[in-house]
C-alpha cells in the first residue's frame, strides 16, 4: 500500500505541474477581446480613417529602392472605390510608349481593408497608373520598349506592392509597409477640396525647380559648414559624396521622391552625424531640412556659378532693366539703321584659349549671323557679387560695330563700369540669374544659363 | 484503512485530473476568422452589380465563388502577379456563363457543373512569368477546385482569338484536367504518343508538332496535358482552325539547323534556287508558297513573285514526311478516345458540346452580355 501511495503522490504531483503548465499560452492577461473581434475593429476604424472628411490622400510611393519615389493621390469612397491620380513617366509610357516626359493619369478602381496578420490596405482592383509598378512585365530603360537594351526583368517588373501592412496612424498620417517587398512608406491626409490635376502638375514643377543638368552639381550644406555634393539630381537618385573624400570609391546613391512641398529620401541619411530625410522648398529655391531645421540644399555660390568658366550666359532685352533696357532699344534701332540687322541676345563666355571671359551680341542680317565681341576681366568676385573690367578694344566685329552702333560698346562698358550684385530665380538650380547694379537697383540685366 | 488510503488516493487522482482536464474551459473561440460568405451585398458597393450577378450565377446555383479582388494568398507569392481590371472581370464573368456554364447546363443537365464543376474561379491580371524559363502561366487547375485564369488585363474583347487562346481554351483545358482527376481516362490515350513527348523543351515547339500528333506544343508536354488540350482544342477551335491544323499535322516538316537546336525553325517547303536540282535545297515558309491547280487536277506550288534567271517561275516541293507518324491520324485517334470518354464516363456528347459552343462563340453579342451585370438594379 505503502509503494501505491508513493505512487499516487508522484502522479499527482505530476498532474498538478501539468494543469499548472497546460495554459501557459493563455493571452487573456495581454488583450481584453479576441484577435478576430481586435482585427475587425481595427479594419472598421482604419476604414473610417481612410474615407473620412473628403477620403483624398497623398501616398508616398516605392517601388522598389533602386528607383524614384512617386507622389499618389487616392480618394478613398465607401462604396469601395478609390480614385489614383498620378503625374509621372510610367504613366506617360502607359498612355502614349513615350516617357520622355511626366504626364498625368487618374484612374478608379478599387480598395478594401483586409485582415491578414494586421490590417492590410489592399487595392484588389487594377488600376493601370498605379499598378504598374507590379505588372511582372519587362521595363523600358528610355524611350520605348524598342530602346531597352538593358537587363530582361521579365517575371520581376518594378516589383512593387500594392497591399500594405497598416504598422500605425499618428497625426492624420498612415504609416505603411509593402505587405511583399517590406518598403515603408507613409500616407498623409490632403484637403478634399484639392483638385488632383492640378497638385499633381505642382508636384512636377516642383521637380523641375530642384534639379537642372545645366546645374550638374549641388550641395547639401551641414550645420558644422561640411558640404556633400550632390550629382545626377535630375535623376532623382542622388549621387552624393563628401567634399573632399574621392567620389569614385565613396560616392553612393539614394533614391528620393519630390513631394508637393520639398524632397524626401526613402531611407534617413547620416552625413558626419546629422540625420536627415525630409527637405522642405524655400521662397528662395533652397531646401530646408525638416528634421534638424539647419541642414541646407543649394547650388553653389552664385558667384562661383556665374563666373564658372564652362558656364554660357544669354540675356535679351525681355529680362532688363533701367540703363540695360534703354541700351538693348538704342542697339536694335541702331542696328536697324546701320544694316537693317537684328539683335537676338547677348552672351558672356569664358574663352578658354585666351583666358578672357568674351562678352558677344548675337546680331542676324539676312542668313548670316555677327558676334562682336568684347572682353572682359573678371576683377573680384565673391559670394554674391562679381565687377569686370572692359578691355578698350574689341575683336574685328567689336569695333566696327562699336563704330556704327555706339550703344553696343556703351553695354559693353556699362557692365565693366561697376560692381554687381547677383541674385537668382532659386539657390538651388540658378539658372536665371540677375545682376543688378550696386547702388542702383534700377539697372539689370537677367542671364540665363545655356 | 488500506481500502480507505486507496479510495482517498484514488479520490485525489480523480480530482486532480479533472482540474487539469477542465483548467482551458474558460477559453473563448471567437468567430470564424475566415469572411462570411452569407455577408448582404451592399446597393451602395461600387461593385454591387457585379458581386450580385455573381453570387446569383455562380455561388447560388453552382456553390462557386468567382473571386475578381486580387485574394493575393490565393496564389503563388513566388510570382509577381497584379489584379484583375474590374470591367475585364466584367466581361470574363458573362463569358465564363454564356460559353462554358451555359453550355455545359444545356448539353450535360444544369447538375453536372454543380456536381463536378470548380469550387472557385480565380481572376489574375497579369501572366505567372517564370524569370527564368521566360515561360507564362496563363491557366491553372488545382486539385479539381480551383481554376486560375491569368492575363485578364491584356484580354482585347474584339479579338475572339485572342480569348480563345487565353480564356475559353484555358476554361475548357482547365475543366478537362477536372474531370480526368475524377474519373480517369483509358490508359490507351497515354500510348498513341509514347516516346514523343519532352517536357522540358515543349515551348520551343511550333505548328510541325502537330505532325507528331499533337494539337500544341504544350500538348507535347506529357500525357494529361496532351489529353486536355485535345480536348480543349477539339471545342474551341472553329472548323477552319481545325481543318487547318489537321493539314499541318498531315505536313512533312524539316529544319536546316540541327535538330538539338532549340530554336530551330521547321519547313514544310522548299525549293532550288534558279530551279536547279544540283544545287543545295533553301526551306521556304508557307507564305511566299503559291499554290495552282491544272484542269486535270495537277497541283502546282511555285515561290511567290520569284523567277530564275530564265524568267520561269521557281518550283516548290513539299518536305517530304519521314518521321513516320501521321500526325492527323494520331490526334483524331485522340479525339475519339476522349469522345468514347466523355459519353462513358460523363454520358456527355462531345461533339454536341463542341456545336454549341461554337455556335455561342460565333454569334455572342457582348453588350448584350454585359446587361446581365449593368442593368442589375
Amino acid at each position: 500500500m505503502k509503494k501505491f501511495l508513493n505512487i499516487s503522490l508522484a502522479s499527482l504531483v505530476t498532474l498538478a505541474a501539468l494543469s499548472l503548465s497546460s495554459c501557459s499560452n493563455e493571452v487573456d492577461d495581454i488583450f481584453d477581446e479576441d484577435a478576430v473581434t481586435r482585427l475587425d475593429r481595427a479594419k472598421a476604424e482604419y476604414t473610417d480613417i481612410l474615407t473620412s472628411d473628403g477620403g483624398k490622400w497623398q501616398l508616398e510611393y516605392y517601388a522598389n529602392d533602386e528607383e524614384p519615389g512617386y507622389i499618389y493621390l487616392m480618394t478613398f469612397s465607401k462604396d469601395g472605390s478609390v480614385t489614383i491620380a498620378g503625374n509621372n513617366k510610367w504613366i506617360n509610357y502607359v498612355k502614349s510608349g513615350s516617357m520622355n516626359t511626366p504626364a498625368f493619369g487618374s484612374e478608379v478602381s478599387m480598395w478594401e481593408v483586409i485582415a491578414d496578420n494586421g490590417p492590410v490596405l489592399s487595392f484588389n482592383t487594377y488600376n493601370k497608373y498605379f499598378h504598374l509598378f507590379a505588372d511582372p512585365y519587362d521595363i523600358p530603360s528610355a524611350g520605348s520598349a524598342q530602346t531597352d537594351q538593358d537587363v530582361n526583368e521579365n517575371g520581376y517588373g518594378h516589383e512593387g506592392d500594392y497591399e500594405f501592412d497598416i504598422m500605425k496612424y499618428s497625426g492624420d498620417t498612415l504609416y505603411l509597409t509593402g505587405k511583399k517587398y517590406n518598403l515603408n512608406m507613409i500616407m498623409t491626409r490632403v484637403a478634399s477640396t484639392v483638385d488632383d490635376e492640378m497638385y499633381m502638375n505642382e508636384v512636377v514643377a516642383m521637380a523641375d525647380s530642384f534639379f537642372n543638368s545645366k546645374i550638374p552639381q549641388v550641395y547639401i550644406n551641414l550645420p558644422n559648414g561640411q558640404r556633400w555634393i550632390v550629382k545626377e539630381g535630375a535623376s532623382s537618385i542622388l549621387k552624393m559624396f563628401r567634399e573632399g573624400d574621392d567620389e569614385i570609391s565613396t560616392a553612393e546613391y539614394h533614391n528620393v521622391i519630390i513631394t508637393h512641398d520639398g524632397l524626401s529620401f526613402m531611407d534617413a541619411q547620416t552625413l558626419d552625424g546629422y540625420v536627415i530625410k525630409n527637405f522642405i522648398r524655400q521662397a528662395d529655391g533652397s531646401l530646408l531640412c525638416r528634421d534638424d531645421n539647419q541642414t541646407t540644399m543649394t547650388a553653389d555660390e552664385l558667384g562661383t556659378i556665374f563666373t564658372d568658366i564652362h558656364n554660357t550666359w544669354r540675356a535679351d532685352p525681355a529680362g532688363a532693366g533701367g540703363q540695360f533696357a534703354s541700351l538693348f532699344a538704342a542697339i536694335a534701332e541702331e542696328l536697324k539703321a546701320y544694316n537693317k540687322s537684328t539683335l537676338n541676345y547677348a552672351q558672356i563666355v569664358y574663352n578658354e584659349n585666351t583666358s578672357v571671359y568674351e562678352l558677344s551680341f548675337n546680331i542676324k542680317k539676312g542668313s548670316v549671323r555677327y558676334n562682336p565681341t568684347y572682353y572682359l576681366t573678371l576683377t573680384s568676385m565673391s559670394d554674391e557679387q562679381v565687377s569686370y573690367s572692359v578691355a578698350p578694344q574689341g575683336d574685328r566685329y567689336g569695333e566696327t560695330y562699336a563704330a556704327n552702333c555706339p550703344s553696343i560698346r556703351a553695354f559693353a562698358d556699362a557692365m565693366g563700369a561697376v560692381a554687381y550684385d547677383l541674385s537668382a530665380n532659386s539657390l538651388l538650380s540658378p539658372v536665371n540669374m540677375k545682376l543688378t547694379q550696386s547702388g542702383n537697383a534700377a539697372n539689370y540685366v537677367v542671364w540665363n544659363l545655356q | 484503512m488500506k481500502k480507505i488510503q486507496y479510495y482517498i488516493s484514488a479520490l485525489l487522482l480523480v480530482a486532480v485530473a479533472a482540474m487539469s482536464l477542465s483548467s482551458c474551459s474558460g477559453d473563448k473561440l471567437g468567430p470564424t476568422i475566415f469572411p462570411d460568405v452569407d455577408e448582404t451585398l451592399d446597393p451602395n458597393s461600387y461593385s454591387y452589380k457585379l458581386d450580385k450577378f455573381l453570387k446569383e450565377n455562380y455561388l447560388d446555383k453552382y456553390n462557386l465563388t468567382f473571386l475578381y479582388k486580387m485574394p493575393d494568398i490565393s496564389t503563388n507569392m513566388n510570382y509577381n502577379l497584379v489584379p484583375a481590371e474590374y470591367n475585364n472581370s466584367v466581361d470574363l464573368a458573362v463569358l465564363c456563363k454564356h460559353l462554358w456554364f451555359d453550355v455545359y447546363d444545356k448539353v450535360a443537365g444544369e447538375d453536372f457543373l454543380k456536381t463536378y464543376g470548380p469550387r472557385i474561379i480565380l481572376l489574375i491580371g497579369s501572366p505567372a512569368i517564370n524569370p527564368t524559363s521566360g515561360s507564362e502561366t496563363v491557366g491553372l487547375a488545382e486539385g479539381g477546385i480551383k481554376i486560375s485564369l491569368f492575363k485578364v488585363n491584356s484580354m482585347n474583347i474584339s479579338n475572339f482569338q485572342q480569348m480563345n487562346d487565353l480564356y475559353f481554351h484555358t476554361m475548357h483545358h482547365e475543366f478537362a484536367h477536372i474531370l480526368h482527376q475524377t474519373k480517369t481516362y483509358p490508359s490507351e490515350f497515354n500510348t498513341i504518343s509514347v516516346g514523343r513527348y519532352d517536357p522540358n523543351n515543349w515551348q520551343y515547339r511550333g505548328d510541325e508538332v502537330t505532325s507528331l500528333g499533337f494539337v500544341t506544343g504544350y500538348a507535347s508536354s506529357e500525357y494529361r496535358e496532351d489529353f486536355a488540350e485535345t480536348i480543349a482544342c477539339f471545342i474551341v477551335y472553329t472548323d477552319a482552325q481545325w481543318d487547318r491544323m489537321l493539314e499541318l499535322a498531315s505536313r512533312g516538316w524539316a529544319t536546316s539547323a540541327s535538330d538539338d537546336d532549340l530554336d530551330a525553325v521547321y519547313y514544310s517547303y522548299y525549293y532550288y534556287p534558279e530551279n536547279d536540282a544540283e544545287q543545295d535545297l533553301v526551306y521556304l515558309e508557307e507564305r511566299y508558297v503559291v499554290t495552282e491547280t491544272d484542269e486535270d487536277g495537277t497541283v502546282h506550288k511555285y515561290y511567290r513573285n520569284n523567277r530564275d534567271k530564265n524568267g520561269n517561275r521557281i518550283v516548290v516541293y513539299d518536305v517530304e514526311d519521314k518521321d513516320g507518324i501521321d500526325g492527323s491520324a494520331a490526334i483524331l485517334q485522340k479525339v475519339q478516345i476522349a469522345r468514347e470518354w466523355f459519353r462513358t464516363a460523363w454520358s456527355i456528347d462531345l461533339d454536341a458540346l463542341r456545336e454549341e459552343v461554337q455556335t455561342r462563340q460565333a454569334t455572342y453579342d457582348i453588350n448584350e452580355l454585359r446587361k446581365m451585370v449593368y442593368d442589375i438594379q
